[in-house]
């Protein structure tokens, strides 16, 4: 079983964005493993290890070179090998997926049987690669997943909604999901995983020397934009009692989360 | 008319407020100001808040015992004062030195032997019973992740350890602060914050008072300088200071690592502070079930030296600004994961940065200067939080010292400790001192 791992090479959420240029972040800051991705390389190599004939896990991601730190981190959580298309353009997601597609077709004898991917980037926010893979495969796609279950032709897949609703859908193999966050709580290395993980090779291919046929639409960035958040802390005083009550009634009143 | 009082502390961190503390006590009517919203929020606030007795001078290892005494008695030493915030609470796990190449520690043996410090000696199965989860192989030296041979298999095991039952954490070195500073309060001492200090004045060669930002003048024939990173800007600004300084302080910045402890041990609860000089780092219990992960500095690691008021603003750019680097992150967490095997380390860096107020020889300016009534406090380095109600006492007496007239340029300031009961020379502190050799020149002291 071939299972591919569509990652992306992203900031950290927690460092300071800062917009150059009207349309470009600032790169100089810590980059790494999509969040969302990461719950795509725990599922896949659980999926890989609950098998019983030959898998391996292979990671893809389309990035500049340094690209190669994140596709590190996804072998160090258990994946056989990585693909890295390397391109110093910014690509949307028609072009990464058709990116994606072509690197991953580039070995004609390897047919993916499960693409995982995040359910989101949380730098674009796009959820869109999934969807543009699924059609460029022709395989069904189900995104914000929460839950998988692999049987010999079809996943049995938990789809989360929006509200706390929940679909469960049937999908016959091949397929790509979209990992949620409640799929899994990821699996992160250990010191000897990283030592193991080091010899897996990453395969390296310029994304000029894929074929891939130019789309007739495409999208870019033209200008970007800081969202100032106004934060309006509220002090809630009194007795331990009262300031219990009180936080019960924001929950269930004003954030409706109980 | 300027407001006047009998000194002026510009700081009100953990070593700030308790010197406004023990002078309110003697009698000064003290103004601590501060460029923060409250006490201890500056780089106190970013201190791992470790109590461990182990230094490379006996000097160091005796103030931290003595240190330790005033964490265990809290309350009384706060004169039971309240805070509306609550109080900080002193955890003690005990505190576990490896004894490996990376530390002198048969000098610090020869330290506790000589200042009375009582500690067990380990063997390496005895650490395996009292913290299964470590692999006890030799890593050194300390390399970083960058370099092939960090990789490498070892082959020797460390020496044991020596473990003293006294030691350990505050849990909230911020809060600490400002239950100092609500104690000081109770003795009548007052905190200014929002204010800015940019000029520090003089008249006929004695200090006068301060500037703040907004033009306002404070005056007071005692100004005591407690800025931590901040602490040689301030030292410019007062005529002469700078220059009589032959240890000079500088801003470093340092990061903290917070680590998920693993799966089925619960370090929260049942481990110990470990100083491991063999992997360059220490570690203590954070909330969460965390290892909070620290670094002893070794030198393959770079040393970021920056603009404190850069690195607050978050300007400076990756590395140098107020942001955890995936590569350090990698580092710390790593050489601890080689201790630790079962450690996993999460892609995203979770920790802490912030300043060291370092100087020359990582051990702290305690003295007067050479503009009369202009007192330092700096010079911290990372390894005096747990030191800072003994500072504040000592500072308080010897301002009032060489207040009524004496030369502690010449005649040193001999401290006796509260509770060790030993004497300490203020002149090992000294801003006029050669670079002390002894020293470990890395946060260890």
């Amino acid at each position: 079983m071939q299972i591919y791992v569509c990652v992306k090479h992203v900031p950290d959420s927690a460092v300071n964005i800062t917009i150059i240029d009207k349309s470009h972040i600032d790169e100089n800051v810590t980059f790494l493993l999509n969040p969302y991705d990461e719950h795509a390389v725990t599922e896949a190599v659980r999926i890989r290890d609950a098998c019983q004939e030959n898998s391996e896990v292979i990671v893809v991601c389309l990035g500049k070179a340094d690209a190669e730190n994140t596709i590190r981190s996804a072998l160090a959580m258990g994946a056989d090998r990585g693909l890295l298309i390397v391109s110093n353009e910014e690509h949307d997601s028609i072009e990464t997926a058709r990116a994606l597609k072509a690197a991953m077709a580039l070995k004609k004898t390897e047919k993916p049987s499960l693409i995982f991917t995040g359910k989101e980037s949380i730098d674009a926010e796009g959820m869109q690669t999934m969807f543009r893979l699924g059609a460029l495969f022709d395989f069904p796609v189900a995104t914000n997943v929460t839950r998988v279950d692999i049987e010999e032709t079809r996943a049995i897949v938990v789809s989360e909604l929006s509200g706390g609703n929940a679909n469960t859908y049937e999908l016959s193999l091949p397929c790509v999901i979209g990992a949620g966050r409640g799929l899994n709580t990821p699996k992160y290395p250990t010191f000897p995983d990283i030592v193991k993980s080091r010899k897996r090779p990453v395969e390296k291919i310029a994304f000029t020397d894929l074929t891939i046929d130019s789309p007739k639409a495409g999208m870019k960035i033209i200008q970007l934009e800081a969202l100032k958040q106004s934060r309006n802390p509220k002090e809630i005083t009194g007795d331990p009692g009262s300031v219990a009550q009180k936080i019960l009634s924001i929950l269930e009143q004003e954030a409706k989360v109980v | 008319m300027n407001e006047k009082y009998d000194a002026i502390i510009i700081g009100a961190g953990v070593i700030g407020c308790p010197i406004a503390y023990e002078l309110s006590k003697m009698g000064y009517k003290t103004l601590n100001v501060d460029k923060l919203h409250d006490a201890g929020e500056g780089s106190t606030a970013g201190s791992c808040a470790i109590v461990r007795a182990h230094y490379s001078t006996a000097d160091g290892v005796a103030m931290a015992y003595e240190g330790f005494k005033y964490w265990l008695d809290w309350k009384n030493y706060l004169d039971n004062a309240e805070d509306e915030k609550g109080l900080a609470k002193y955890m003690n796990t005990g505190s576990i030195l490896i004894k490996s190449q990376g530390h002198d520690w048969k000098k610090v043996q020869k330290n506790y032997d000589e200042v009375g410090v009582k500690y067990e000696e380990w063997d390496n199965d005895k650490i395996k019973e009292m913290v299964p989860v470590v692999d006890l192989h030799e890593f050194w030296p300390v390399k970083r992740p960058e370099d092939p041979e960090f990789f490498d298999e070892p082959t020797k095991e460390v020496e044991g350890a020596i473990f003293c039952a006294e030691g350990g954490y505050v849990n909230d070195p911020a809060l600490s602060a400002h239950n100092i500073m609500r104690a000081a309060e109770a003795k009548g001492a007052t905190f200014m914050f929002n204010a800015e200090v940019v000029d520090i004045r003089n008249e006929n060669d004695k200090v006068t008072g301060i500037t703040l930002k907004d033009g306002t003048q404070i005056d007071a024939p005692v100004v005591v300088n407690v800025g931590g990173p901040h602490s040689f800007i301030i030292n410019k600004m007062a005529k002469g200071v700078w220059e009589g300084c032959n240890i000079k302080t500088k801003s470093l910045r340092h990061e903290v690592m917070y680590c998920p402890s693993p799966d089925g041990y619960n370090y929260l609860d049942d481990g110990y502070h470990m100083s491991d000089g063999d992997i360059g780092c220490y570690v203590r219990p954070e909330v969460g079930n965390t290892f909070l992960i620290g670094s002893e500095d070794p030198e393959c690691d770079p040393q970021e030296w920056v603009s404190p008021d850069d690195f607050y603003a978050g300007r400076g750019g990756k590395g140098i600004d107020n942001v955890l680097t995936d590569e350090q992150w990698k580092a710390q967490c790593y050489r601890l994961g080689k201790r630790i095997p079962s450690l996993e380390v999460p892609n995203q860096p979770k920790g802490v940065v912030d300043l060291y107020d370092c100087s020359d020889d990582w051990i702290p300016v305690y003295d007067k200067s050479d503009l009369p009534g202009y007192y330092m406090a700096i010079g911290t380095s990372g390894n005096q939080y747990k030191n800072a109600p003994v500072v504040g006492r000592m500072m308080a007496e010897l301002i009032d010292a060489c207040e009524k007239g004496l030369d502690h340029d010449k005649e040193p300031f001999q401290y006796k400790f509260k509770y060790t009961e030993r004497s300490t020379d203020v002149g090992f502190f000294s801003r006029k001192r050669e670079i002390n050799y002894n020293s470990s020149f890395s946060v260890n002291g």
